[in-house]
């Protein structure tokens, strides 16, 4: 691509692939800030657009700067504007960011900033807040008057890009984490969760987890039973939930829908004919047991009895492992996505590009004409109206003729965008 | 005329038979958005179609098979139509409309020969009698296939495989097998009463000793027995679909029955 665009996009940025957490936090901005530290950004100089991207897995400063990158020494001159702001900002020395920065310059920048907002660049590909985070950004630098034509027409675009590849491929389809596996394995059985009652049989971070998963997609009632009763109490508080006594839990476990267990007994809780009896009284209505325990707390043989389904620790990492695979499929197919509407973003800025070639040119051509019909003005003074239009005319289209060859040329560089342009 | 509404009516079932499989595998809303109006109008054009053949045969009911499998047809789509915007699920229309298709391919591009001259068959109870009675089937057969689809499911997350995305959870699964057998039993019962009534008043009771006849009332009972064992003990799963396929296949059998009965025939071939 030219380098006379009009500004010199650069993008600097660490990232949990690049950066360690301890370097990653010393840089994080907090939401509050996040228009401080635009503004800041945007007083920099030779800054005329900028973005700041801070996410707990990012940084990125999305910048818009003066010159081109084929003036000498306007790279290096770039990413020391842009070191100087971290240090004076973050008042952190340049050696710290340095050793994990990344840059990247126009293209290579349009490019990175659409997998980032289509989640490809992400610790877990395909998960879905990084878009939201990617439009809070854009609408703090907006707010500050940090976003104007060009950084705007690359983040429209951008948004663009995140809603096709999630559109277009199922990237973020799956769940890919122990706790929204559970979620969804729950809905496949029970549809809504809609007042659904949970019972967590013992206590432990992950199923006090999923039980959080179930609760915000609708669970009713929280049942809570532990050995320690405090311990109970405290949960079943924390979940507004009832407790339930350890000795009771056979009795009383069929009145929930979703059973996770995790306490460390080292015998099975739950047998299998614990199952059958449970069915039996919820007169075959399924339950669903999410046995994170190890060892287990329910018998693998309960899976057996109809309306009963048992998923342990291993099974529901081998749900969440196959999911991951999918989702590095569907990342292949949007990495494709990706570098076709980086090369339509490309084609789109040569054809913005060539504007102003192409008016210099018409703009010339049309001065030569009126200098040369001043110049006969005399001459042609002797026709009459309709002749002397008649001569207007044959100049504007000699001008036209002669210029064509020129002009096709020209946007000839730049068709593939209007082909772009009409298949959008 | 009632031809080329028939043929119209199947061209969008046929489509709506397309539509639904993306709408459903995918979980594309643009193909459910064609599924769901090409049902409906299909639905208007067969019901256009069936009574435009109805009264130019001079009769009110579908008489001939052809007549009786398009009515059949027609019923399916409705209650498909009631199933989508009940559960929100088009998943049930994969089975479905291609079965409301090949049910009006036959009649709409080779129609019967058949014809009768039977008086009773101008009187509506024969028609609320034969409607009800199409109604209960269709209930039924979608049903069973709920029940399948439960089972399919159920299989699936039983062996921890990946549960089919496309297929509704097993809850609503159930529920569609459940409340499709509640709405076909009072259309059983009334459509097998109104029967009787009119046998009893035309052929007397000589009717009732008819094989055909017998079996319909052992469909009946049956049909009541296996509402009362789901609704009693929540039977689901594997003991559901077995269940079902009985039933279905006594509803099959008191079908072709009417090809041995010697009172239940009506046309003459």
């Amino acid at each position: 691509m030219s380098q006379t665009t009009p500004g010199n996009l650069v993008l600097l940025g660490i990232n949990h692939n690049t950066a360690p957490i301890d370097v990653r936090e010393r840089l994080a901005i907090p939401p509050g800030r996040l228009a401080d530290a635009t503004r800041t950004l945007l007083h920099q100089p030779g800054i005329r657009e900028g973005l700041i991207l801070s996410t707990c897995n990012r940084v990125e400063l999305v910048t818009l700067q003066e010159g081109t990158a084929a003036e000498p020494g306007s790279q290096t001159g770039n990413k020391a504007d842009l070191l100087r702001f971290l240090h004076e900002y973050f008042s952190v020395p340049p050696a710290t960011p340095t050793p994990h920065l990344y840059e990247f310059r126009e293209r290579e920048a349009v490019r990175h900033l659409f997998r980032v907002a289509s989640s490809l660049d992400s610790m877990v590909v395909g998960e879905p807040q990084i878009l939201g985070q990617v439009k809070e950004s854009y609408t703090v630098a907006r707010e500050v008057g940090a976003v104007s034509t060009t950084l705007e027409a690359l983040l429209q675009r951008t948004f663009t890009v995140a809603k096709k590849v999630r559109s277009e491929t199922q990237i973020g389809s799956s769940s890919v984490s122990i706790a929204s596996v559970a979620v969804d394995l729950a809905r496949k059985i029970f549809g809504s969760l809609q007042g659904k009652t949970v019972l967590l049989v013992g206590a432990g971070k992950m199923s006090e987890l999923a039980a959080r998963h179930l609760i915000q997609q609708g669970a009713g009632t929280i049942l809570v039973a532990n050995r320690t009763e405090s311990r109970a109490e405290k949960i079943a508080a924390e979940f507004h939930g009832t407790v339930i006594p350890f000795d009771a839990l056979h009795e009383q476990a069929d009145r929930a829908d979703i059973v996770i267990t995790s306490t460390g007994a080292p015998q099975k809780l739950f047998g299998r004919s614990h199952g059958q009896h449970f069915l039996h009284r919820r007169r075959n209505r399924p339950m669903f047991f999410i046995d994170i325990a190890v060892p287990r707390d329910v018998d693998p043989r309960m899976n057996e009895v109809e309306g009963c389904f048992v998923y342990d620790i291993d099974d529901l990492q081998q749900v969440a492992a196959a999911n991951l695979a999918d989702r590095s499929r569907e990342a292949e197919a949007a990495e494709t996505i990706v570098s076709r509407e980086v090369d339509k973003y490309q084609q789109r800025l040569q054809t913005r590009d060539a504007v102003p070639a192409i008016l210099a040119l018409q703009q010339s051509a049309e001065a030569i004409r009126e200098a040369e019909l001043a110049r006969a003005a005399k001459r042609l003074s002797a026709l009459t109206p309709d002749q002397q239009a008649a001569v207007e005319a044959l100049t504007r289209s000699l001008t036209a003729k002669l210029l064509h060859p020129q002009l096709t040329a020209l946007r000839r560089t730049t068709s593939p965008a209007e082909d772009d342009k009409s298949s959008d | 005329m009632s031809l080329l509404w028939l043929r119209v009516a199947v061209l969008l079932y046929g489509i709506a038979a397309l539509a639904v499989l993306p709408a459903a595998l995918y979980d594309r809303p643009r193909w459910r958005h064609i599924a769901i109006p090409a049902t409906t109008a299909a639905i208007l054009f067969h019901f256009v179609s069936l009574a435009e053949m109805l009264n130019a045969a001079h009769h009110r009911l579908p008489v001939d098979t052809h007549e009786t499998q398009a009515f059949l047809g027609l019923v399916l789509a409705l209650v498909f139509l009631i199933v989508y915007a009940r559960y929100k699920t088009v998943s049930v229309g994969v089975f479905v409309l291609p079965i409301c298709f090949l049910l009006g391919l036959i009649p709409a591009f080779h129609p019967g020969q058949e014809y009768t001259s039977f008086p009773l068959l101008h009187t509506g109870w024969i028609f609320l009698h034969i409607a009800l009675l199409l109604a209960a089937y269709a209930a039924l057969l979608v049903s069973l296939l709920a029940s399948l689809l439960y089972l399919i499911q159920e299989r699936r997350l039983k062996s921890k495989s990946p549960a089919i995305p496309w297929l509704p959870p097993l809850e609503t699964t159930d529920q569609i097998a459940l409340k499709t057998l509640l709405f076909g039993l009072p259309c059983m019962t009334a459509g097998l009463l109104i029967g009787s009534l009119i046998a009893q008043a035309t052929v007397g009771a000589s009717y009732f000793r008819d094989p055909k006849i017998l079996l319909a009332f052992a469909m009946w009972l049956a049909y009541v027995a296996m509402i009362f064992i789901r609704r009693h003990s929540g039977l689901r799963g594997r003991r559901a679909v077995y269940l079902s396929s009985f039933i279905f296949l006594v509803v099959l059998t008191v079908w072709a029955a009417n090809q041995f009965s010697s009172v239940h025939r009506f046309t003459t071939p």
